[in-house]
């Protein structure tokens, strides 16, 4: 399992995540969460299954989970083993016929669209295959498109943030087109509680993500919330019992 | 004591998985199945679902367990949960891909929010959102108003002033969030992926 910090660096395999995590605790800090296969090489999708199923087991809270979906297969292999929710991400721009299919099968609620977006010269593009492969789509292009795809929340990750601590790209905001439907969540550069409390003001967004509060942070997640219900952030308060 | 056995309806549509999951965690059995046999001698009986209403609709009659539901109800002491789309199948008709009829359990009809440049609503309602109750429900004993549950839908079940038992949310207009009647109730919102208080509200619907 992977995790990005400036470079990309192993956090521990599914053992040192149930030990150090313990899910079913971490699940009261968040409302979601997003589990994703980073692998480079060849994806063993079994193996991947049985990590989403350890790792959801006990946990009440909404699933996500993604990376390399390329078939209606892989998605029902994902969904039956904890997942509420599939992230597709390459897919979106190489396999349009598939979003139409899972959309089909499960619904719209059930896909999430995830870009990965690479500033170039003031503008955004969009990144597939794990951010390697910069396409000539834009984001506010793709924003423009994406009325007609049957995706239910979309997520917009900045390459450039992702894992600097540095916040949140918050100009990636300014591609959406007006009147957009989609929930929006922003994800890539978290540091700190004011990043997400600076995503979270923000009308154009629906929800933040973070990794880095998650992976290295100890009690990270926990106190970050707690700050933002201090804040006056409208938070959902999970009690422990 | 034998464990309590809470039957699942498996029409094929939906997370079935974590909802049995919550269950035993729960410490009761869950049993999903398409079977009518064991769905009209449930003695509790969860309806769950996510999809299309007028899919869920020809699937549920092909296979006849609209009948097992009716039949399981006529057991003065079964209790029926609908969850999601489980809850809106349970109202007079949809009007998702064109009217559909529901089971009819309950008189309220099923529609679409609706965006307008003066509401600017998100479709679809998804995350954590605060349901607000009167105190005499039961499924919500020990929980209390304004506690947020998880949604994610684009259609939602319409109030009426006809059905008592409604606990509600607001998303652009005010929906049922969940209801109770007798023996029969639903939630539009997923307890089972709602945190401690999920857990609650399945608890309570465990020991009705």
């Amino acid at each position: 399992m992977l995790s990005r910090n400036f470079r990309l660096q192993k956090v521990g395999d599914i053992n040192w995540l149930e030990k150090n995590y313990g899910f079913s605790n971490v699940g009261f800090s968040i409302d979601e969460l997003i589990v994703l296969d980073v692998s480079r090489n060849e994806r063993n999708r079994d193996e991947f299954s049985e990590v989403l199923k350890t790792l959801t087991n006990d946990c009440f809270a909404p699933i996500a989970a993604g990376g390399g979906i390329n078939s209606v297969a892989d998605a029902i292999k994902l969904l039956r083993s904890g997942a509420d929710k599939i992230v597709v991400n390459s897919s979106l721009h190489s396999n349009g016929k598939l979003i139409s299919e899972l959309a089909q099968e499960f619904g719209r609620q059930c896909i999430i669209a995830s870009v990965d977006c690479k500033q170039i010269e003031g503008k955004f593009y969009i990144a597939t295959n794990n951010g390697s492969n910069v396409t000539d789509l834009t984001l506010t292009k793709f924003l423009e498109q994406c009325s007609d795809l049957a995706i239910g929340e979309i997520c917009i990750n900045s390459i450039d943030r992702d894992g600097t601590g540095n916040g949140f790209q918050i100009e990636l905001l300014d591609c959406l087109p007006e009147l957009f439907e989609i929930p929006v969540i922003i994800s890539g550069g978290v540091g700190n509680y004011s990043h997400l409390a600076e995503g979270l003001k923000d009308a154009r967004v629906d929800a933040v993500a973070t990794a880095n509060l998650l992976n290295f942070m100890g009690d990270g997640l926990a106190s970050a919330r707690s700050q933002l219900v201090n804040l006056g952030i409208d938070l959902p308060i999970f009690d422990l019992h | 004591m034998s464990k309590k056995q809470v039957v699942v309806v498996d029409y094929g549509m939906g997370n079935l998985w974590s909802v049995a999951s919550a269950i035993r965690f729960l410490g009761a059995e869950a049993l999903i199945t398409s079977n009518t046999k064991e769905i009209s001698s449930a003695k509790l009986l969860i309806l769950p679902g996510v999809g299309s209403f007028r899919r869920a609709m020809q699937v549920i009659k092909q296979n006849s367990i609209d009948l097992a539901i009716l039949q399981s109800l006529s057991q003065p002491e079964t209790k029926l949960l609908g969850i999601c789309l489980g809850m809106q199948l349970l109202g007079s008709a949809s009007s998702e891909d064109g009217d559909t009829q529901g089971l009819g359990l309950v008189p309220n009809a099923v529609r679409k929010f609706t965006n307008t440049a003066d509401t600017r609503l998100k479709i679809p309602h998804v995350g954590f959102s605060e349901v607000k109750h009167d105190s005499n429900i039961k499924l919500f004993s020990g929980i209390p108003s304004e506690s947020c549950f998880y949604f994610v839908h684009s259609y939602f079940m319409e109030l009426t002033p006809t059905i008592k038992g409604v606990a509600t949310c607001h998303h652009g207009t005010e929906f049922v969030a969940a209801f109770e009647q007798g023996q029969v109730s639903g939630t539009q919102f997923h307890p089972e992926k709602s945190q401690s208080m999920g857990l609650n509200l399945l608890k309570n619907f465990l020991e009705s």
